[in-house]
């Protein structure tokens, strides 16, 4: 059990905890959710961050705690652990999002019931990905016309890929200089023009 | 900045009355950059003039309205806080840091704060729409100048997992003495609890309702798009907003003369108290205002009991007599503030 609610004759627990600093002047209240919301003052919010928190944390410790004989694992780019995390609530860097992946999305959907970002993407992001869309595209096009056995058309796709390969090894090289950047999908080498497999079967028109 | 008064303060815009602001806040960070906590002084310095070059070339803010704050006056920071243009963390931390304040007050940009960029828009009265509108004008003519830490699948990159996503807080003020005075205030926060949203006192996390002040602001910020976090906020107002006009409404009908007497013994106090606390002040300036917009005051408009509200605050205090007071001389300088603004107003 945790402290008592301060307001005299009652016996609560206290669920509200309320620091304010007030003319350089630290006041502190403890009360029950009752006498808060007869106060007037906000009632403890429907979840709580350090709860979440916690639950990492023991995640975390458990994690530490496997005979993996070693350090607890650390961001490679700013060496903030997942303990460390759980103390202060806050990552070190972008990376720590992609090294603390597993933890981090179970987090993320706990505090946000969702793990998929729906809203505004920068510009630049945005034609980044389209570009890479496209690549994928003509990747499966190449696929298909060495399936097909049409070299001629394969060697002119993968010349398009090679272009926008470059161009999108431009933009991210001039973009990130001493960036900790995301990892990007590795695209696939291209295979050279009579590597393909035989046509399996006739399914797809040109 | 001390002789004028922000844009939020001027008691105009929708249901002013009762929806002080509305404000809309983005966190980004600089692809490239660590977060804050991980910095070295070197790279926060040059991560600051890297933000600081961007919002200037903008035009954002005016040159000298970039204010760096580590080499800027304690009492300075404290003032931009009772104006709502910097959170208390952004006045507390030690490193470098700033910030830039758009015309009017109505923008403002915190560098260096917990995330590297902590973009606000701070409109008057119940305009939700307008501050993102603004916002997010200004937040494509950064993205032009800067590359943000981004994530196809979480969105922007925050240095707290509770912002990540659109990094988007959408919060709106209310003035709630009614709901308080019928103890109904109760009904709201169970009413906004259910819908994920959450309420703070007047200075945002971990402050005192004080001034029967709240913000109303969302909690989750991944997984809708910002027009759909803008709603859920948009959505929940009028209807806390007609609790309260229902509450005075019934106190005048059911409990007039109790209304008048407090209204009236709160008006009289601050035009004839000598030693005035800040607390105080909060209470008796809660009830003022309910009294103005009920019309039992009628030589007192909005914008001034708003006004008196941010420009009684220890700073402001202390900014306005040109040095640091002790904490009686504030009190006393306080009670002298108002009773001289409200003697400018006939009655």
């Amino acid at each position: 059990m945790g402290m008592k609610c301060e307001v005299s004759n009652c016996e609560n627990e206290a669920t509200v905890h309320l620091t304010e600093i007030r003319e350089g002047k630290k006041h502190e209240m403890h009360l029950c959710e009752r006498c808060a919301a007869e106060k007037g003052l906000p009632g403890k919010s429907h979840f709580s961050i350090s709860d979440l928190l916690a639950g990492i944390a023991s995640q975390a410790q458990q994690q530490a705690q496997k005979p993996k004989r070693g350090k607890e694992a650390a961001c490679p780019v700013c060496t903030t652990t997942l303990t460390q995390f759980q103390s202060s609530g806050r990552f070190g860097c972008p990376e720590c999002y992609t090294t603390f992946k597993e933890d981090v999305l179970g987090l993320v959907e706990k505090i946000h019931d969702a793990a998929q970002h729906v809203g505004k993407v920068p510009k630049r992001v945005s034609s980044e990905i389209s570009l890479q869309k496209d690549l994928r595209q003509l990747q499966l096009d190449l696929k298909r016309a060495v399936r097909k056995e049409d070299y001629e058309k394969a060697a002119a796709i993968r010349d398009q890929i090679r272009q926008m390969e470059e161009k999108v090894k431009a933009e991210e090289s001039q973009a990130q200089a001493d960036a900790p950047a995301l990892p990007k999908p590795a695209t696939p080498p291209v295979p050279p023009p009579g590597h393909g497999k035989k046509k399996t079967d006739g399914g797809e028109k040109k | 900045m001390i002789k004028s008064s922000g844009e939020w303060m001027r008691g105009t815009g929708p249901e002013a009355e009762i929806v002080i602001s509305s404000r809309v806040r983005l966190a980004r960070n600089i692809r490239g950059f660590r977060f804050i906590t991980k910095m070295d002084a070197t790279e926060r310095g040059s991560c600051e003039t890297l933000i600081q070059n961007a919002i200037l070339d903008a035009k954002i803010a005016q040159p000298n309205m970039y204010m760096p704050l580590h080499k800027s006056e304690g009492l300075d920071r404290k003032f931009l806080v009772e104006r709502h243009l910097i959170s208390k963390e952004h006045e507390d931390a030690q490193h470098h840091r700033g910030v830039a304040i758009g015309e009017n007050e109505a923008v403002a940009i915190m560098v260096n704060e917990e995330d590297h960029i902590r973009l606000q828009v701070l409109q008057s009265g119940f305009q939700l729409p307008e501050a993102w509108k603004i916002c997010n004008r200004i937040d494509d003519e950064l993205e032009q100048r800067l590359e943000y830490s981004f994530s196809p699948q979480l969105g922007y990159l925050t240095a707290c997992p509770t912002n990540v996503g659109t990094g988007m807080r959408v919060s709106v003020m209310l003035h709630l003495p009614a709901l308080v005075l019928t103890r109904h205030i109760e009904k709201v926060f169970q009413a906004v609890g259910k819908i994920n949203l959450a309420v703070r006192g007047l200075y945002g996390e971990g402050t005192e309702a004080s001034g029967h002040f709240y913000q109303i602001s969302n909690q989750v910020t991944l997984g809708r798009t910002e027009d759909e976090i803008v709603k859920n906020v948009q959505d929940v107002i009028p209807t806390i907003v007609g609790y309260e006009h229902r509450a005075r409404q019934s106190l005048l009908s059911k409990d007039r003369k109790r209304l008048e007497d407090r209204v009236w013994c709160a008006y009289g106090m601050l035009k004839y108290k000598h030693v005035l606390p800040s607390d105080e002040a909060m209470m008796l300036l809660s009830a003022v205002r309910m009294g103005v917009h009920l019309g039992l005051i009628k030589d007192l408009s909005l914008r001034t009991v708003n006004e008196l509200f941010i420009f009684t605050q220890p700073a402001h205090l202390q900014k306005l007599t040109g040095r640091a007071l002790e904490p009686m001389e504030r009190d006393i300088k306080r009670a002298d503030f108002v009773r001289a603004k409200l003697a400018q107003c006939k009655h």
